[in-house]
């Protein structure tokens, strides 16, 4: 894994996230929402963009955002029925990739520059 | 100061995947999986070959060690550090995961038999089934849910390599997440990936059509089902249980409301989420059982270890006078 494949990655998940219409009608339907906008998918989604794109948010915040989803799908198929071609649950798994792949470069450079 | 894996990924899931990677099983136990076939005299080769994965396995053992984690995250220790005794304990030679999952593994596991139910519909509706039995292999979904993709795509193509050795050709899945897992994503990393994955209602519902067996069951009774995610809308089947459901005699079946069931259904928050996030995981399954118990029935029908698990351990939290079983288990009990 290279810069440049991680930079395709985030380039993948962002483009995804455009796509996404800002209907919100995920945020209600989001199993887990309880209130708060990142706990539900468009939360998670704006966080993805704000995150890669923008570099706002830390890592640990971004993380527990992402994993906190179940996965479950039922917001994609919302989409799914609106031809909105945004894809949030690959999208929120993309992400957790990119997080991993991320980490996992950063720990092949130190471990590089120790002699 | 740049961060290192542990930082950033909940600690729960590379616990998993090193378990996965390790010993090849999704909760660490170096136990035989293959305890529950030994009476059944499944032979490793035949037309079809059914896959029984981690799920039902070993999930006693993982139902114990959530439970386990859940007392120890209250006493104010982080999932972190419950891992890093049991890592250090590893290392001077003591299984530590192993003997908690043995000593908090529940009695009365009501896992094992959804397996040798399975087994038995299948034979009652005439397939030829075999099953792999050591040599299966983990399916390795929980890791590409996890984000671990490369390690996936490795195990995977091990995986597949297993297969072809025993001269696999048609799968039979009963874990749903392991079956979404062999059929839909397997492909993406393995190049000409020819096996045919079928989840075991698609076949169920095609043999009962062919045969015309009129399942019965001896007392009349109300149930409701609870879709699983990855069957209803990772593997699409939502008409397939409800078919079947309504094939038994003596069953009336109460559905939720078309947006919450199907393919719409909620989820119920078990699997993955509680590795990570056991309080939201448990807030997330009281408000399904609540939607659940709105249809008055008295037996929430499943298909999923993980929901069953999640479903049991909140019932029983609600204090609700209902019980949990499986479709295949039900079936299997009225099919004569």
């Amino acid at each position: 894994m290279s810069n440049s494949e991680l930079a395709e990655l985030a380039k993948e998940i962002t483009d995804n996230v455009q796509r996404c219409w800002k209907c919100r009608m995920c945020v209600e339907m989001c199993p887990t929402y309880e209130g708060w906008f990142t706990q539900s998918t468009a939360g998670r989604l704006m966080a993805i963009n704000l995150y890669i794109k923008h570099g706002l948010g830390s890592e640990e915040d971004l993380s527990n955002m992402l994993y906190s989803c179940t996965t479950c799908r039922r917001c994609q198929e919302r989409c799914r029925i609106l031809s909105t071609d945004c894809s949030p649950a690959d999208t929120i798994l993309k992400a957790r990739q990119y997080l991993v792949r991320k980490a996992e470069l950063k720990g092949e450079r130190n471990h590089e520059q120790i002699p | 100061m740049s961060k290192s894996l542990k930082d950033v990924i909940p600690v729960g899931h590379i616990y998993i995947k090193d378990n996965i990677l390790e010993k090849d099983s999704l909760a660490g136990v170096s136990e035989s999986k293959a305890l529950w076939a030994k009476d059944l005299n499944l032979p490793k080769k035949a037309e079809y070959t059914f896959f029984a994965a981690c799920g039902y396995q070993h999930m006693k053992y993982v139902e114990g060690m959530m439970g386990a984690l859940k007392s120890a995250s209250k006493m104010g220790m982080g999932m972190g550090k419950v891992v890093g005794i049991s890592k250090a304990f590893g290392k001077v030679g003591v299984d530590l995961t192993g003997i908690t999952a043995k000593i908090t593994a529940s009695k009365d596991d009501p896992y094992t038999p959804v397996l040798i139910s399975a087994i038995s519909v299948l034979r009652k509706l005439g397939l030829d089934v075999g099953y792999l039995h050591e040599e299966e292999p983990c399916c390795g979904s929980p890791m590409y849910y996890a984000g671990f993709e490369d390690d996936y795509a490795e195990h995977s193509r091990k995986n597949y390599e297993i297969f072809e050795s025993f001269g696999v050709k048609k799968l039979i899945g009963l874990v749903p997440a392991c079956t979404a897992s062999l059929r839909d994503y397997y492909p993406k990393y393995i190049e000409g990936y020819d096996l045919e994955v079928q989840h075991v209602l698609e076949v169920v519902v095609q043999k009962l059509k062919k045969t015309g067996v009129k399942p019965k069951v001896k007392e009349n009774v109300k149930v409701t089902y609870h879709d699983p995610c990855q069957l209803s809308r990772y593997l699409e089947l939502t008409d397939e249980p409800r078919e079947i459901l309504k094939s038994i005699e003596g069953i009336e079946l109460a559905d939720l409301d078309p947006e919450q069931c199907g393919k719409w259904s909620t989820c119920c928050g078990g699997g993955g989420l509680e590795a990570t996030h056991p309080e939201l995981a448990e807030r997330v399954g009281v408000r399904r059982v609540e939607e659940l118990l709105e249809t008055g029935a008295s037996v929430i029908v499943s298909n999923c270890p993980a929901c069953e698990m999640q479903l049991t351990k909140v019932t029983k939290k609600l204090n609700a006078n209902v019980k949990v079983i499986d479709l295949v288990r039900l079936l299997d009990e009225s099919l004569e």
